[in-house]
């Protein structure tokens, strides 16, 4: 048993789960016609059907279960103030499932030639009085009563009283901006704090610009939306939930990772040496000076981004988003790809540190400006 | 539109909303519950009920007691015949008539006293009206006038009969009282003589619901109701607001509240002494909790004293704390008690409940009732860990250990290097702690690099000492002298000399004789010169002991070196030193090195450095790293700062400033300071370290009961100011520095001062018997003639010129003693505060004292020369006076009165005389002076049997005794004030 867990806590290292996860979403949210084929052959769409369902959820209550006889994990799920996250855990499958689960319903029907199911409800007309407000007043009734039950059952967390002198370990940011905090491990404040914040603000705004795929309207589905639907989901998913998740149960003391099963002991000690992208060049692979310039002992990391940032988008263009390229034209497709080249950038950097444990790719300190 | 057009069925929405609401309502009901039920509401209930069970208890008794009462027995006969007399006397008839006629009476002065308010009103407006008209000419005078005099005429007659009627009323009700009045004297009577029993009563009815009205009842049980309990509910949150207690919360302070008798209800009430938990009455009311005691509740609140969350109003929130890991247990299954991580303060366990007094009280030397914490103190006092580690309370302490500035002198390299090895196996209980072969230095590698660091210290110790030339033995000591010598002089006030372990507990007292070093094994350590000199002078070896100088002879110093120097350890002796192995020496050398140098360079260094020259560097080096130079003086440590963590604040420190290693003990911090102090090196275990990088506190090896005292004291260590302090007078500050000299120079160990010390009795009983011949009995009952005097009440007694004479050079007051006051090396700044403290103690006057005329006429002389004599008052008796010694056995003797006019203050001779045992209850001194019966207890032929007069004169005559006259024998010759040491041992 004790074993078991031990490859739990192994595999729960972010450097072997991110990127399992990474790999597992695009067979799970194919973007292309290819993957999709894989998906098939793979049955993997079988998850959003109701036996799916019922396996999802039987797996993760009894993963919980099995957790929770772990006295570190009990320690740390049942934590009042940790509560909310696992029921955000369940909520979100569950939402995901159900809009999935409809989605690909409709997809079927479509196949068959016939309309998806919302077209259906669209014959029916609701009232307001009595069938919408109603069951709202009923929703209003049933939420107010859970928000009472859980307060009564579990207390508000309140700590001693506040010292400007002693900062709790971990501080742990409200759990809604844990994905940012998340951020600043691996990028300069600024970028993390500020520039990334501001990017997704305007990202939510050029939306309705960007997707001018007509199909969907109304009603759920999968396949007519692919490209659109994995990407916002591996956004939200991998890029915002996952990060929240990871940063209440798995960022203990010092902000170290730790397992699901292991004690947080504010001691651990971790190598964590980084060092970067211009000093791997230079010291590491030529074995030479750091050289003075600073624009020249830079220049990697800085042709390096300008690539990510003007290569990749005309790479792309040929090959992967012809179409895309076709439907948008040169300027949604622009302000699309540094969107979401942007939004690539964290896992790619997130990579980058857990592997070759790179700090900045350019490191301008001087000027305060570091990548 | 029919119920087919709706998408839901209204039904089924209908009956959903039902259920819903139900549960909403049950919700609400469920938060209302949860608020309701409070644990503390089921002990204040639980309260009620003891309460009521008491009262009634008492009130039981009370009456009971009443009813046996003859007193209140008689009062109730008196009563009934009272009664029953009036019943004859006041037949019902008369009272009926005169009940009727009262009636009547009332009626009709009713009705008078009615018109004349409205003929008194008209009265008052004609008055005004005719007023008026006179002033302004606006209406007929005569007219307004008439209507005045007419009015002004009513009144008077309504007035004089309300009266009339109102006189005969009066003599109307007369019959009434005269009938009750005695019955009403009886009743009050009984009312005084019950009045504990009615109190009770009250009280039982106001919270007894059988004793109570229907009504009452019904109000008590609404009161208590859900929501209604806002206004006024009999279960309530109690709580003590202290504003001069402040609670620091970092961005602001605010006043102390202590909610803990919410549920502790008769905490402060002698009556609860067996209720169960948390009912229970506080095991000490004579000092705390109770209204009279010196910590009220009302006053001082209780997380002052015992930390935890006074707010707290659950078993947990208030951050219990258990004492033992069954109690932990034992809570839990109870009262689902957990650890409350986040309070920085939680209650302190049982076992070190006295770490709160300390806050308060830093100033004081011995807190009286904390024994623990005092025991705590003590071993930190003689342990010296205020050496290493700094504390605040022990600034200006002096180093515990001796010198070793002149070590070459006193002892051999080999026996300091078996020392430094192993002290506990030279003198079992010593005070060196030890540093080498401990939990974290016990593998074969680091032993012997400990005997390596060892032989460097060493050669450092013996490099640095200085020439010292010890002084020659004049004569052969004599060993049985020399014993008998220790015995007598004194010198088991601060030593012991036991060989094997002491069986007993080191308690405080055991601590005031171990002040100096248990005197074995002197004849391994150092040379009989090297005692005879050290005896002679301690000072002139280290100029900073504490050790006295008591005066020997010559032929005394060498006896008692003899004797000394014949105890010897030959195990110890016999112990092998182990050879120097150059490689090892090089490598702690080059440790110490590459600190500074690089490795190259501090190899380099190593490797051309001779094997002295090696010893000397890394010898010099191991006494900065272990700290030896905190406690000793060693030469080339001027100006190192103590090695040890600062300690004045450790009890304040958070827990997660505690490095508990891999230790697997509770995450407190009392048990880390425990496990600490019972094993210094504990908290090395598992780790890798480098030798430079292992702790290095030394063991003590201290018993489980002086850790936990010692980790009392350090919990008690915090920043807290609470407000609470004694007043900082000047007074109060003198008699701190005094105390703080007393216990530093342990004056205790032979004198008991403030009701504590005097351990030197036990050794003097010894003496009694062994050398004296007396039976044991015998020594009991004498040994408090021949132990140093109590010095309680010395402020009072002694003149402050004649006490700082006596400081610098004692001089014999008791002759009969054998054991003698020693010269210590007090400078002037010492001196001022004893005597300050003294006075400070008896509120005395301090430098001047009030001028007393002391002078005699030649009657009085004459007078006080009889009750002297032998005829009256025989005071050459027991007293010492001059030279002349008294008759009797030694047992007997008293002070030397020669010495009075000097010493004793007579405002203190006076009250002496007059009733010695109101001031010593103990004292031999036979009082001359019945206080029963003063007026008549005096001789009566002497000054007319004027008591206050006679104890006058005598007094004068006493105090004139060393200046004026020879005692009545030996008139005209000088009486000689002092001896010589020498004499004084003879």
């Amino acid at each position: 048993m004790d074993q078991f867990k031990h490859l739990i806590n192994i595999l729960a290292r972010p450097y072997i789960m991110f990127p399992a996860m990474i790999a597992a979403f695009f067979f799970v949210f194919p973007p292309t016609e290819g993957l999709m084929k894989i998906n098939r052959r793979l049955g993997l769409y079988k998850l959003w059907t109701n036996k799916g369902g019922v396996a999802i959820f039987s797996f993760m209550i009894a993963s919980f279960a099995f957790g929770l006889t772990d006295e570190n994990f009990r320690l740390i799920v049942t934590k009042p103030d940790n509560v909310p996250i696992v029921g955000l855990i369940f909520l979100v499958v569950f939402f995901l499932w159900l809009a999935m689960k409809q989605g690909w319903d409709n997809d079927a029907r479509q196949a068959k030639g016939l309309k998806p199911n919302e077209a259906e409800d669209a014959k029916e007309n609701i009232l307001v009085w009595p069938d919408l407000v109603y069951i709202e007043l009923i929703a209003l009734v049933i939420v107010s009563a859970l928000l009472i039950f859980w307060a009564v059952s579990l207390h508000a967390p309140l700590e001693q009283p506040a010292n400007p002198t002693v900062s709790p370990n971990p501080s742990k940011a409200p759990w809604y901006f844990l994905g940012l905090q998340e951020m600043l491990v691996y990028f300069d404040p600024w970028i993390a704090g500020v520039l990334f914040p501001t990017v997704i603000m305007l990202g939510f705004m050029a939306i309705p610009f960007i997707d001018n795929n007509r199909k969907g309207l109304g009603y759920y589905t999968f396949n007519e939306r692919k490209m659109a639907i994995s990407i916002f989901l591996f956004l939200w998913l991998i890029l915002w939930i996952f990060l929240i998740v990871t940063g209440t149960f798995l960022r203990g003391p010092n902000w170290n990772f730790f397992g699901p099963f292991e004690y947080w002991d504010i001691h651990k000690l971790e190598a964590l040496t980084n060092i970067n992208l211009s000093e791997m060049i230079y010291m590491i692979f030529l074995q030479k000076q750091m050289p003075s310039n600073i624009l020249l002992r830079e220049i990697w990391g800085i042709l390096l981004v300008v690539g990510y940032f003007t290569l990749t988008p005309l790479i792309l263009a040929k090959t992967l988003f012809k179409d895309i390229f076709k439907s948008l034209g040169p300027l949604r497709y622009s302000v699309f790809i540094i969107l979401l080249l942007l939004a690539t950038s964290l896992p790619i950097k997130m990579f980058l540190r857990w592997i070759f444990n790179i700090k900045y790719i350019i490191a301008i300190p001087e000027f305060f400006l570091n990548i | 539109m029919g119920l087919d057009e709706r998408h839901y069925n209204i039904n089924t929405l209908n009956k959903l909303f039902a259920i819903v609401t139900l549960v909403l309502l049950s919700a609400i009901g469920l938060l209302f519950l949860n608020d309701y039920a409070r644990s503390w509401k089921d002990y204040q209930s639980n309260f009620q009920d003891l309460e009521i069970e008491n009262t009634r208890v008492k009130y039981d008794g009370e009456i009971n007691q009443l009813n046996a009462d003859p007193q209140y027995q008689q009062l109730q006969n008196d009563l009934k015949a009272a009664k029953d007399v009036n019943e004859q006397a006041c037949s019902e008839q008369n009272l009926k008539q005169a009940q009727a006629t009262e009636k009547d009476l009332t009626t009709r002065s009713e009705i008078k006293k009615q018109q004349y308010r409205v003929i008194k009103a008209q009265f008052d407006a004609a008055k005004f009206h005719y007023e008026e008209v006179v002033a302004h000419h606006d209406g007929d005078v005569n007219v307004a006038k008439i209507r005045y005099q007419s009015l002004e005429q009513k009144t008077k007659q309504l007035n004089q009969s309300i009266e009339q009627l109102s006189a005969k009323l009066d003599s109307n009700n007369k019959i009434f009282i005269e009938c009750e009045k005695s019955v009403k004297e009886i009743e009050r009577q009984e009312r005084t003589l019950a009045q504990k029993a009615n109190i009770l009563s009250r009280k039982l009815k106001k919270i007894d619901p059988n004793e109570m009205t229907l009504i009452n009842r019904i109000a008590n049980i609404v009161r208590n109701l859900p929501i209604i309990d806002l206004a006024n509910p009999t279960y309530k949150i109690r709580q003590i607001v202290l504003k001069d207690v402040r609670e620091d919360n970092n961005f602001l302070s605010l006043p102390t509240v202590d909610r803990c008798t919410t549920c502790h209800l008769g905490i402060d009430n002698p009556d609860y002494k067996d209720a169960p938990q948390p009912l229970r009455t506080h095991p000490n009311l004579e000092l705390f909790a109770a209204k009279d005691s010196a910590h009220s509740i009302e006053e001082f609140g209780c997380t002052v004293c015992h930390n935890g969350r006074g707010r707290g109003t659950d078993f947990t929130s208030a951050a219990h704390t258990p004492s033992s890991d069954e109690q932990a247990k034992d809570w839990k299954e109870k009262y689902g008690w957990q650890e409350m991580h986040h309070w920085d303060k939680p209650m302190f366990p049982k076992q070190y409940v006295e770490a709160g007094c300390f806050k308060c009280h830093s100033g004081q030397t011995t807190i009286k009732g904390a024994e623990k914490l005092n025991l705590g103190l003590n071993l930190i006092e003689r342990a010296g860990c205020y050496a290493c580690h700094n504390i605040d309370k022990y600034k200006d302490w002096p180093k515990p250990g001796p010198s070793l500035q002149h070590i070459a002198a006193k002892t051999t390299k080999e026996w300091v290097l078996r020392w430094l090895a192993d002290p506990k196996s030279f003198r079992h209980a010593t005070w060196m702690p030890s540093y080498f072969d401990q939990s974290n230095t016990n593998d074969p590698e680091s032993k012997i690099r400990s005997q390596h660091e060892i032989r460097a210290i060493v050669e450092y110790l013996f490099t640095q000492s200085e020439n010292y030339k010890l002084n020659e033995l004049p004569h052969r000591g004599d060993a049985q002298k020399g014993e008998e010598l220790v015995a007598a002089v004194g010198c088991f006030g601060c030593h012991v000399k036991q060989e094997g372990l002491s069986k007993s507990v080191r308690d405080r007292n055991r601590l005031k004789q171990e002040q100096g070093p248990n005197l074995i094994g002197f004849g391994n350590k150092t040379s009989p010169q090297w005692i005879y000199d050290w005896l002679k002078d301690p000072q002139r070896y280290h100029p900073q002991t504490r050790m006295p100088n008591l005066r020997l002879s010559d032929q005394e110093a060498a006896d008692i070196a003899a004797y000394l120097s014949k105890s010897k350890n030959d195990v110890f002796n016999e112990k092998p030193i182990p050879q120097v192995n150059d490689e090892v020496l090089t490598t702690i050398v080059f440790d110490f090195l590459k600190k500074s140098f690089s490795q190259d360079q501090a190899k380099a260094k190593a490797t051309e450095m001779s094997r002295q020259e090696k010893l000397t560097f890394a010898g010099k080096k191991l006494i900065a790293r272990y700290g030896c130079f905190s406690c000793h003086d060693i030469k080339g440590f001027d100006g190192y700062k103590p090695i040890g963590t600062d300690l004045t604040e450790e009890g304040s420190k958070t827990v997660d400033k505690f490095d508990f290693g891999f230790v697997k003990i509770d995450h407190s911090k009392q048990a880390w300071i425990y496990q600490k102090i019972e094993n210094p090196r504990i908290f090395d275990t598992d780790k890798i370290k480098d030798a430079d990088e292992k702790l290095m506190m030394p063991n003590y090896n201290f018993s489980a009961q002086e850790a936990q005292a010692i980790t009392t004291a350090i919990l008690s260590f915090v920043k807290d100011n609470p407000g609470k302090i004694k007043p900082r007078t000047a007074e109060n500050l003198t008699i701190e520095k005094g105390q703080q000299i007393v216990r530093q120079f342990n004056c205790q160990g032979c004198h008991i001062i403030e009701d504590e010390g005097g351990v030197i009795t036990d050794s003097v009983n010894d003496w009694l018997v062994t050398y004296q011949g007396k039976t044991k009995t015998e020594a009991l009952a004498m040994v408090k003639t021949f132990s140093p005097p109590k010095l309680m009440g010395i402020g009072k007694k002694v003149q402050t010129q004649w006490l700082f004479d006596f400081l610098h050079q004692p001089q014999t007051v008791r002759p009969w003693l054998s054991v003698r006051m020693p010269t210590y090396d007090f400078n002037a700044a010492h001196l001022n505060i004893l005597l300050k403290y003294f006075n400070a103690l008896d509120k005395e006057e301090f430098p001047f004292t009030e001028h007393v005329d002391t002078s005699l006429t030649p009657d009085e002389l004459i007078s006080a020369e009889k009750m002297f004599s032998k005829d009256y008052f025989d005071c050459t008796k027991c007293h010492v006076v001059g030279e002349q010694l008294p008759a009797g056995s030694q047992e007997t003797w008293a002070p030397n009165l020669g010495l009075a006019g000097k010493r004793l203050k007579p405002e203190w001779v006076n009250t002496w005389l007059r009733n010695p045992s109101a001031v010593d209850a103990t004292t031999k001194m036979p009082t001359f002076f019945d206080p029963q019966n003063f007026e008549e207890s005096g001789p009566p032929d002497i000054l007319n049997g004027d008591e206050n007069e006679q104890i006058r004169v005598l007094r004068n005559f006493i105090m004139s005794l060393s200046t004026v006259t020879d005692p009545p024998q030996s008139k005209q010759q000088p009486v000689k004030q002092t001896m010589t040491p020498t004499e004084q041992s003879e």
